[in-house]
């Protein structure tokens, strides 16, 4: 019998016993005419990205007016700041995150994010049913790169980026700590000839020495321990082979170079954090992440659900305005703009890599979204979701979509999941789960 | 199916004078939990090991706090790779000072006698991974280190270069990382072996790893022995280390931590600085200090005029400077109703908004941490918002009044407003305040029916209500255990709680009842085959 559940059978289970396989050529993007090849004679890789923030928009300026294609609709105010990349954008209105709204906030975001309603009814302890999707996807295409994803914030808090019950992947809220963690110590770009770190293989012989110590640990606990044990052995491994690619050459990617070195600092300022220069500073390293083809997978968390960050010239933090700020809620929308301000400056950081004929975010899927639709009531209708990239033309941009017939949230989900490769008939849990996609925005 | 441990008679008279007799009261036992250690565990246990001069790892796999506790989140949560990486990191972030002098003489006790020494090396390694590991290390894990810190030595051509590589695994070996505690057949039962006895004290009371002397009364076998184990037990707890662990404790309920965090807008709140969250962390942790060292009653806590302070503090209570430089003990004015726990900007300040007070948040901190009542959620499509301020509504206790006109807010709100409204006297910050909007507050109030006129008696009733010493029982239970408690155990909590109200609610005499108890000495076996699908493992 197989002693160890690995990282792929459990998500397997997760999702729902559907059939699920992984298409190889579709992971990468499919060549044109020309051929958008690398000089290494591979495809282009396919990436996911997640821009996630907390306490919804407010949906009478969030929708946009008309419908179809670039001509017949209009940005919104709140989406006004994507105008460089309406043609780049997918914008889906009315679709509902069907979950029961248990915990306000924490049951949307599960929603939107995993399709599986959330475990536990109170706010201070609740958690995902299952992976985000982030962690789906890249338990598929996550293997080929030295990170299988990678997350990073401005005001994260501890992120959602879930691999399974109360197990999150932290995001790094440090520019420089995310710079030294992928372009510092050996790192090499295309073509420099530096030495190999003879450290690194003494590094991974006592990796090999930790894990004899969980195989024994593993062999006594209980389990559902077992399971637990087993993410951070997962961890090992990822780290073994991380360090495996740091002796390879590195991938022959054109637009790769090391990025400038970030601020190391980011402190607040009269109480308020930088966010607009934290994301724009995580926005240029995350393209060469990207473009250097460290990882193909990564979610930028904003800010967090229920969190009251002080937005620059706003009265309150951020929840708060949501529920006590009357009227209209100007200030609500004037952060809800500058959040989509900044989403359009990270989106539009990875269209300026060049790679073939297209850009870094034409083969990218990035879905940004939030955890509630108006956050003033925790509704989960009239659902807040912009595609951007369209996942190497298998997805349609400059479009709005406009669910009449209120349908699931998670159709979106499946369709991104398709986008990248995989190929599955449903995704989701109870009230999560669809087994179609959003057909009018897939090509 | 309950039972007790057979054959062990306590005897009184054979340890010291005021150990507690140990609870008699069975349970039955609950399953085993692994538990990671806590970040601050990890940290305190790499001073101990190495001491307190060396830099340890900044960043960590950040706690989970579930149920209101990391000791649980310790016991549910996982690794994610970033963790590993930076445990990875950490590791050898401590084996390069370790390394070298002055540092290394403190436990490498040899001197080699060339690059590759492995008597040497096996010598250091097998005593580091006995105290970080807490257990024996078998013949085949020393040979394992020596192995790598052969390999690396006679690569860089240095003893202790490689010794690096040895310390590096040991540190991050789940030996050293996890709890693994799954107690061994015992008289028809399971109870936790000597070492994992001497694990669950040393993190319980102190918070990091056993001492020698711990480990060694483990290698004989001694430290299950009745009389023994009473005796630790009392040592420990007047240990020095104690109140590193009664911090720890504190900080996790309370959840103290976020207060490095706290978020004011300084605009509304000239008083606010970053340095008053750390400075609130601190009253708040010397106040329990204060009543766990003099042993004095619990219930003091929710009372006391005394408060410690420092420069800060001094100044968002409105009183002199006890001292120029750190904190002192001040009399908080009679003519304030400032008192106990729920007069401290580590309450006050964390259950607010960034910009204002918020009576909700504080009724439910006192519903649930204090009295472990619980309150459910809100609805999830209801308008939580408050109305604003207005002529006929200028306080908040009126526009809360107005809010809780629907009945569908009223049932939990009426639970936890009004309570809170006793503290509106103190402002988002904790500050004093006579008015809101100009209008005198009225700060009275009933909690459960004992009326009360103003935050210091809410303190009062608070302190004689009968869930208050149960409360605290069971959550330092939960946090003793890190789970929480199942219904074979409820029993014991019950009788737990009765012998702390009983005999002066001492915090002492409650870590020592809890520590001798079954439920933290029985185990049931670790349970579950391994299932082959999630779906099994549901």
């Amino acid at each position: 019998m197989k002693t160890i559940l690995d990282r792929r059978t459990l998500l397997r289970g997760v999702l729902g016993g559907a059939t699920v396989s992984i298409g190889l050529p579709l992971l990468e993007c499919f060549l044109n005419a020309n051929g958008d090849a690398l000089a290494a004679g591979g495809a282009l890789p396919v990436r996911f990205g997640l821009f996630f923030w907390g306490n919804g928009v407010l949906p009478d300026l969030w929708n946009p007016i008309g419908e179809g294609g670039l001509d017949t609709f209009a940005l919104s105010p709140q989406l006004e700041p994507l105008a460089p990349l309406k043609h780049k954008v997918c914008v889906v209105s009315g679709t509902a995150v069907k979950m029961p709204n248990v915990v306000p906030h924490m049951s949307g975001a599960a929603g939107i994010l995993s399709a599986i309603p959330l475990i536990g009814n109170t706010d201070v302890d609740n958690t995902f049913g299952g992976p985000s999707i982030d962690q789906v996807i890249a338990a598929e295409i996550g293997g080929e790169t030295r990170f299988r994803s990678l997350e990073i914030g401005v005001e994260p808090r501890e992120g959602l980026s879930f691999n399974a019950p109360y197990s999150k992947n932290p995001p790094e809220d440090s520019p420089h700590a995310l710079f030294e963690r992928v372009f510092g110590a050996g790192f090499r770009e295309p073509g420099e000839d530096a030495l190999v770190d003879p450290s690194i293989a003494l590094r991974r012989s006592v990796l090999d020495a930790v894990m004899t110590d969980a195989d024994r640990m593993s062999k006594r606990i209980s389990a559902s321990d077992r399971i637990r044990l087993e993410q951070h052995l997962d961890g090992i491994r990822e780290l073994e082979l991380r360090l495996a690619r740091l002796e390879e050459d590195p991938p022959d990617l054109a637009a790769c170079m090391r990025p400038t070195e970030p601020d190391t600092e980011f402190p607040d300022i009269d109480g308020r954090p930088q966010l607009r220069e934290k994301n724009r500073a995580m926005a240029d390293i995350t393209a060469m992440v990207l473009a250097c083809d460290q990882t193909r997978v990564f979610s930028n968390w904003f800010t967090y659900p229920v969190a009251n960050t002080l937005f620059p010239d706003a009265t309150a933090g951020h929840h708060n305005l949501t529920h006590d700020e009357p009227g209209a809620q100007p200030e609500c929308h004037a952060i809800n703009t500058m959040i989509m301000e900044e989403c359009s400056y990270f989106l539009q950081a990875l269209d300026a890599v060049e790679e073939g004929e297209g850009t870094l975010l034409d083969h990218s899927a990035v879905l940004c979204t939030t955890d509630v639709s108006l956050g003033r009531t925790h509704s989960l209708d009239d659902f807040p979701i912009v595609i951007a990239g369209g996942a190497c033309g298998q997805l349609r941009t400059g479009y709005h979509y406009r669910s009449q017939t209120a349908e699931n949230s998670s159709k979106v989900l499946l369709t991104l999941l398709r986008s990248v490769g995989i190929v599955t008939d449903a995704y989701g849990e109870g009230e999560g789960r669809v087994t179609e996609g959003l057909a009018a925005i897939e090509i | 199916m309950a039972f007790r441990l057979a054959g062990l008679v306590f005897l009184a008279a054979c340890g010291t004078t005021d150990a507690p007799e140990a609870p008699r009261v069975a349970v039955d036992p609950a399953a085993p939990v692994l538990r990671r250690l806590t970040a601050p565990q990890y940290t305190n246990a790499l001073h101990d090991l190495f001491g307190d001069a060396l830099v340890v790892p900044a960043k960590l796999e950040p706690d989970l706090s579930i149920d209101g506790l990391v000791a649980i989140g310790a016991s549910r949560g996982t690794v994610s790779s970033r963790g590993v990486e930076l445990y990875e990191e950490g590791a050898f972030l401590v084996a390069e000072q370790v390394v070298v002098s002055p540092v290394r003489e403190m436990w490498v006790p040899c001197t080699p006698t060339s690059a590759v020494d492995s008597a040497c090396a096996r010598e250091a390694l097998s005593w580091l991974a006995w105290r970080a590991w807490r257990r024996p290390v078998t013949e085949a894990e020393q040979q394992t280190l020596v192995a790598l810190a052969d390999e690396a030595a006679a690569q860089l051509g240095d003893f202790h270069l490689g010794l690096q590589y040895g310390v590096a695994a040991v540190l991050q070996a789940p030996s050293f990382l996890y709890r693994e505690e799954v107690g061994e057949p015992r008289d028809g039962g399971r109870l936790y072996s000597s070492h994992e006895m001497a694990s669950r004290l040393a993190f319980f009371l102190w918070n990091t790893l056993p001492d020698e002397e711990l480990l060694e009364l483990a290698d004989s076998g001694d430290l299950n022995r009745e009389g023994v184990l009473v005796e630790q037990v009392h040592r420990m707890v007047h240990d020095d280390r104690a109140r590193q662990g009664l911090r720890a404790f504190v900080s996790e309920l309370y959840h103290l931590d976020r207060l490095d965090d706290l978020t004011k807008d300084p605009a509304l709140y000239p008083h606010m600085s970053e340095a008053l969250g750390p400075a609130a962390r601190e009253e708040t942790l010397l106040a329990f200090e204060h009543v766990f060292l003099a042993d004095e009653d619990y219930r003091d806590l929710l009372t006391t005029r005394r408060a410690y302070v420092d420069a800060t503090l001094a100044s968002v209570y409105g009183v002199q400077s006890p001292t120029p430089e750190g904190f002192g003990l001040v009399m908080l004015p009679e003519d304030e109703p400032r008192a106990g726990l729920l007069g401290q900007a580590a309450i006050l300040g964390q259950h607010a908004h960034p910009t204002s007070s918020s009576p909700t948040l504080r009724g439910k901190f006192i519903r649930e941490t204090l009295l472990c009542q619980v309150i459910p959620p809100p609805p999830a499509d209801v308008d939580t918002s408050i109305p604003e301020p207005s002529g006929t509504a200028p306080t908040l206790r009126d526009r809360v009044a107005e809010h809780l006109e629907d009945p569908t807010c009223a049932g939990c709100h009426l639970l936890m407003d009004p309570l809170g409204l006793a503290l509106e006297p103190f402002d988002g910050i904790g500050r004093y305040r006579l008015r809101d909007n100009g209008v005198l507050i009225d700060a009275s109030g009933d909690l459960d029916g004992e009326t009360y006129e103003d935050a210091e008696q809410l303190g009062q009733v608070l302190a004689s209500d009968p869930d208050l010493g149960p409360c605290f029982t069971e959550q330092m239970y939960r946090y003793a255990t890190g789970r929480n408690p199942e219904l074979g155990e409820l029993d014991l909590l019950e009788h737990l709680g009765e012998r702390f109200t009983a005999r002066g609610h001492s915090i002492q005499r409650l870590m020592m009842l809890i520590a001798l108890s079954e439920g933290f000495r029985t185990a049931a076996p670790p349970s579950g085959e391994l299932p082959t699908t999630q779906e099994e493992a549901g």
